[in-house]
This record gives C-alpha cells, sequence and structure tokens, in this order.
C-alpha cells in the first residue's frame, strides 16, 4: 500500500512537472518568431530575407548540432571543471541512448538556440551567410554548451562543486559558492549579446555606418512595427524562459505529494512582469529627456533589456529589486548603445550587446543585493567572476571561431553585393518583390546605400545640414551620376559615358 | 497623325506636383472645371520647404526630400489655365511646400480602347 502511494506521487510529480517543461520549451521555441521579426524590422528590406534565413538556420541547425554534439559537451564541460568528478562520457551523451533523458534536452536545446540567434542581429547586412552558418555550428557546439555546462551541469566550474566556487569560498572564509543565473541572463542572453558585439567588431561595419571622421550616420530599419511586435512576442515566450526555469512546481515527501511550489513560481512571474514594465518606462524615460521624444524603438529594446536582467535574478531576488533591476536595464540600453557605437565605432545593427549583453551582465552581477537570502560577499565575488568567465570565454572563442571563418568563407560579402542587398546575392530573393527593384529607394525618395562615393550624403538620401554648397544645383543628377554602385545605373553610366567621348 | 487631330484645339499637359493631403480638394476642383481625368503619382522632391530633422535611436538626420502628389492632366478642350487655376486654387495654403504647377505642349495622344487620337482622345 505504501509502495503504490510512493510510485503514485512520483509519477504525479513526474508527469506534472514533465509537461510543465514540455509546454514552457515550445513557447522558448516561440521566442525565434519574435527574434525573426524584432531583427528582420531593424535591418532594411533588402536584407530582410537574409536575416530571417539567418533565424531559420539558427534554429533548424542549430537542433541537430545541439544533439549531435552540444549537449554532450555540455555535461563534459561540467565533469572537467569539478574537482573529484569522472569525465563519464556515455551520461554526457545520454540524448542518444535514454529516453528519460529527452525532455531535459529539448528543454536546453530551446535556450541553446536563443543565444544564438541572439548574433544574427548584430551583424545583420553584411555578413556573409557561409560564415554565419560556420559560426552559430560553432556556438552551439562548443561556445554555448561550455558555458551552460560551468554554470547549469548541477556540477561545473561556477556551480558551488566546482573549483571556482570551491576556491573563492575557500579563500573568503565561507561556504562554497555557487554561480547565481537562473534562467540565463548571462549563461544565454550576455553570451548571445556580446558574441554579436564581438562578431559584429570582427566583421565590421554596414557600408554608410560611420562617414569618413567616424561620425555614426543613422541606418533606419524598414519596419518599427516588426521590431515591436517581435518585442512583444519575445517577452510571450520570456515567460517560459523564466517561470519555465522553475521547473520543480511539486514537492513529494514520504510518498505523498505534499506541497505546490506556488510561492516560487509566482515569484519568478511577478518579478519577471514587473521588470519588463520597468525597462520599458525606463528606457523611455531616457529617450524622452535626452533625445526629446519617446522612442518606440528604444521603449521596445529597453522592454527586453528589463527582461535580461532579471532573468538570472528572478528567482532570488525581492519585487523590489525586480523593478529596480527592470529600471537599471532599460535606462542603460540608450546609453550603452550609444557607447557602443560613438566610443567603441561598432556597429551593432539591433543593439544587441545593450539590451542583451550589457543589461545581463549588469542584472546578474546586481543580483546580491537584492537578494532575498541576504547579501554575501561571497555572492558578489562569485558574480563577478562568473560574468567575467563568460564574458572572456565568449569573446575569445567568438574571435578564434571567425578567423577561421574570416580565412575560410570571407567573413563579409563584397562592397558591391552588400549595395545590393543580401536577399538578392545570397538566396536570390527580394523580400518585398512588388515594390520594385530599387530596393535602395527609401520613403523619403532619398537612395539609401548608392552614396558611397560622395559621404556627405546621408544614408537616407538627405543632405546633412551643414551642406548648402550643393543646394542650389540639381542634387537628383548629382546623385546619378556620382554614385553608379546599383548593378542597374552601373552599365547605364558606362554608356552615358561613352556617348560623350564619341 | 490622324487629319481630325489638325484642329485648332491644342493637346496641353498640366503637371502639378502638390502637397499629397490637398489631392482630393484639387480632385474636385478638377471635376468642376471640367477635367476630371488625372494621374497621380507618389513623389518626392526638394523646393522651398525646409528640410526636416529624422531620428533614428536618438541619431539625427535631414530629410530634405519631401513626400509630395504628382497630377497629370491633359486638356484639349477645357483652357489649361483653368485647370492650372483649380490646382492652385486647391492646393494653396500658404506656406513653403505647396508646390509647383507646369503646362506643357503634348505632340499627339491615342486612346487604346478606341483608337482615337489627338483631341478626340483625351
Amino acid at each position: 500500500m505504501f509502495g503504490e502511494l510512493l510510485l503514485q506521487a512520483d509519477a504525479i510529480k513526474g508527469g506534472v512537472e514533465a509537461v510543465w517543461v514540455l509546454v514552457v520549451s515550445f513557447l522558448i521555441f516561440f521566442m525565434q518568431p519574435g527574434f525573426a521579426l524584432l531583427e528582420a524590422g531593424q535591418v532594411r528590406a533588402k536584407n530582410a530575407g537574409n536575416v530571417v534565413m539567418k533565424n531559420l538556420t539558427d534554429w533548424s541547425l542549430g537542433v541537430l548540432v545541439f544533439f549531435a554534439v552540444g549537449a554532450g559537451v555540455s555535461a563534459v564541460a561540467g565533469f572537467l571543471t569539478t574537482p573529484e568528478t569522472a569525465v563519464d562520457v556515455g551520461a554526457a551523451f545520454s540524448q542518444f541512448t535514454t529516453p528519460s533523458s529527452w525532455i531535459t534536452w529539448l528543454f536546453g536545446a530551446v535556450f541553446a538556440m536563443t543565444a544564438a540567434t541572439i548574433v544574427s542581429g548584430a551583424v545583420a547586412e553584411r555578413m556573409s551567410y557561409a560564415a554565419y552558418v560556420f559560426y552559430v555550428i560553432a556556438l552551439v557546439a562548443v561556445i554555448y554548451p561550455v558555458i551552460s555546462g560551468f554554470a547549469w551541469g548541477g556540477d561545473g566550474l561556477l556551480s558551488s562543486a566546482g573549483y571556482l566556487g570551491q576556491l573563492i569560498g575557500n579563500t573568503l572564509g565561507s561556504d562554497p559558492v555557487g554561480y547565481k543565473d537562473f534562467a540565463g541572463a548571462t549563461v544565454v542572453h550576455a553570451l548571445g549579446g556580446i558574441a554579436g558585439l564581438t562578431a559584429a567588431y570582427m566583421v565590421g561595419p554596414r557600408k554608410g555606418r560611420f562617414d569618413e571622421n567616424g561620425d555614426p550616420s543613422p541606418i533606419p530599419g524598414h519596419s518599427m512595427l516588426f521590431a515591436v511586435i517581435g518585442t512583444l512576442f519575445l517577452a510571450f515566450g520570456w515567460y517560459a524562459f523564466n517561470v519555465g526555469t522553475q521547473a520543480t512546481v511539486l514537492s513529494v515527501e514520504g510518498g505523498a505529494v505534499t506541497a505546490f511550489q506556488g510561492d516560487a513560481l509566482g515569484r519568478v512571474a511577478l518579478n519577471t512582469t514587473l521588470a519588463m514594465g520597468a525597462g520599458m518606462v525606463g528606457s523611455t524615460l531616457v529617450t524622452t529627456f535626452w533625445e526629446g521624444k519617446p522612442d518606440p524603438l528604444f521603449g521596445a529594446n529597453g522592454l527586453l533589456a528589463g527582461l535580461v536582467a532579471i532573468t538570472g535574478a528572478c528567482a532570488h531576488v525581492s519585487w523590489a529589486g525586480a523593478i529596480f533591476l527592470g529600471v537599471v536595464g532599460g535606462v542603460q540600453t540608450p546609453l550603452v548603445y550609444r557607447w557602443v557605437v560613438e566610443s567603441l565605432g561598432i556597429d551593432d545593427v539591433c543593439g544587441v550587446f545593450a539590451v542583451h549583453g550589457s543589461a545581463g551582465f549588469i542584472g546578474t552581477i546586481l543580483i546580491p543585493f537584492f537578494d532575498v537570502a541576504g547579501f554575501s560577499v561571497a555572492q558578489l565575488v562569485m558574480q563577478i567572476t562568473g560574468s567575467l568567465v563568460i564574458g572572456t570565454w565568449t569573446v575569445l572563442t567568438t574571435m578564434a571561431v571567425l578567423l577561421v571563418a574570416d580565412s575560410v568563407f570571407g567573413l563579409r560579402v563584397s562592397e558591391q553585393d552588400e549595395l545590393n542587398g543580401l536577399d538578392r546575392v545570397e538566396h536570390g530573393v527580394a523580400a518585398y518583390p512588388e515594390f520594385g527593384e530599387n530596393e535602395g529607394a527609401v520613403p523619403d525618395g532619398g537612395v539609401a546605400t548608392t552614396a558611397p562615393t560622395d559621404d556627405d550624403v546621408a544614408t537616407d538620401g538627405g543632405v546633412p545640414a551643414t551642406d548648402t554648397t550643393s543646394a542650389e544645383d540639381s542634387p537628383a543628377e548629382t546623385t546619378e551620376t556620382t554614385t553608379p554602385d546599383t548593378t542597374e545605373t552601373t552599365p547605364d553610366t558606362d554608356a552615358a559615358a561613352g556617348g560623350e567621348e564619341t | 497623325m490622324s487629319d481630325d487631330s489638325e484642329t485648332d484645339a491644342e493637346l496641353e499637359m498640366v503637371v502639378a506636383i502638390v502637397r499629397p493631403e490637398r489631392l482630393g480638394d484639387i480632385k474636385t476642383a478638377l471635376a468642376e472645371v471640367g477635367a476630371p481625368s488625372l494621374t497621380v503619382s507618389d513623389v518626392a522632391g526638394r523646393g522651398s520647404q525646409p528640410e526636416k530633422i529624422g531620428q533614428y535611436r536618438g541619431e539625427e538626420y535631414t530629410v530634405d526630400l519631401h513626400q509630395k502628389t504628382r497630377i497629370e492632366c491633359v486638356v484639349a478642350d477645357v483652357p489649361a489655365e483653368d485647370v492650372v487655376d483649380a490646382i492652385a486654387g486647391a492646393a494653396e495654403t500658404g506656406e513653403a511646400g505647396d508646390g509647383k504647377i507646369f503646362v506643357l505642349p503634348v505632340s499627339d495622344a491615342y486612346q487604346i480602347r478606341t483608337g482615337a487620337t489627338g483631341t478626340d482622345a483625351v
């Protein structure tokens, strides 16, 4: 009788939690269309198809690579960095043989693919598809799994059982500490964000993003609506990302289901909600007072940054802490974005470092200050150390992989191909074929990308306010003859020149 | 082309660049002077209207090509001056950027469905 009850309780717990984890995995998968819309909206129409192709590839190729390699590498990384732990390759690659590991594998896979798909937003509009695919394979096979193994494997370098956790505990005379990143603010998001920043640096800025003085010149994306709708899809999936990480929903004791973990689930759900609201409000306050107008794109970015900032902290902090972290995440978004552009000179198209990178690191490092378990110096040291490990590993491996990719494929498309748009040259398609062949045209009538020989022409086709000399001339003709950089105009210009000679 | 077209009436095209939001009134005014047929296209251009400042992610840029609507109206029996007056009256706001109107001679016309040419075609 007693045995039967025990079996029942375990089966109930196992069944309920398996269904819960499956449902949240499907919802985390729904972040993929969110990313696709968010990134596509922030690029020009001539590159929209390329961006969604990269997102499709992240997911599709990524799950295959994570099944074959990544999940096992993650476990091995945990074994190798934990004292007195043997490397058990069979256990590491249990997804090949053990049906009971498959739900857990899927749950891990949707997190890995979230990290992978962040990078495409940073390198959009100029990175070659082949080099990008090569990088995604490396990220899903090694770069991300090593970090998730360090932090989440149960053991691993950043856990309380790992070398670093033991070392920090011993040095500071406390118990060994484990790195706190509940749902992956750094393990997933900051990793993706700083990988994107590194990749954007390696690939170089888009043509026309900086003038010859190095001053930034904006290249507006083609759909604010896509960007904002994608953001809201992402926020929806984020509930599963954070709340679903609270995978234990029932307690079993003495053969009976004794408790429902409603408080833990509620804390994560509440903190996630408050932080996203605070992030959007924080970012909007900054743009309103700094730029003079509330900016919807930065508002959307701030909402996501608030989510990123709370992702590691949501199970650990009070609701007041969640609001504070959300505000910090939102407020830093426009500031860090501008710093990346103006001080670092890096063209991070979708601002993935400001949204996923810095927000993730800051939110995770601040956890000890708002921890309901109380402040601990050892924990703070562990948070900083863990963030440094994740950041350093990601930057170095990303650079190494991209150096290889550069020598094999070349990191970016040719100048001419960039001007024509990656949709046409990489995939032979147009995202909006009925809007005409000249995808360089922008709604105000300027020519967006055909101005490489005249750096005074802004990317929107307008002339900077300081340039008054050419205002009297015929600007349309000047633009055409000095910028023969689309496939359509090149032959015409050549013919015209030939005609004049004869 | 055809002998019929060699009459005293001349074909003229009135091309107007106007504010998009004035198009409805202009259509009404054209119908009132007996010249309801027109072709409309979206265009961008620069004239006396001052440039606008655009903003993306807090970075400013200037937009000096303004959205305009281009109206083409070919007339024969109705005097072009009436058409110009109708458009100008309906398009005017008094602010810089109201647009311009041009009158061009047209050498011939051909109606595709009927084969009519010259003044009969418009």
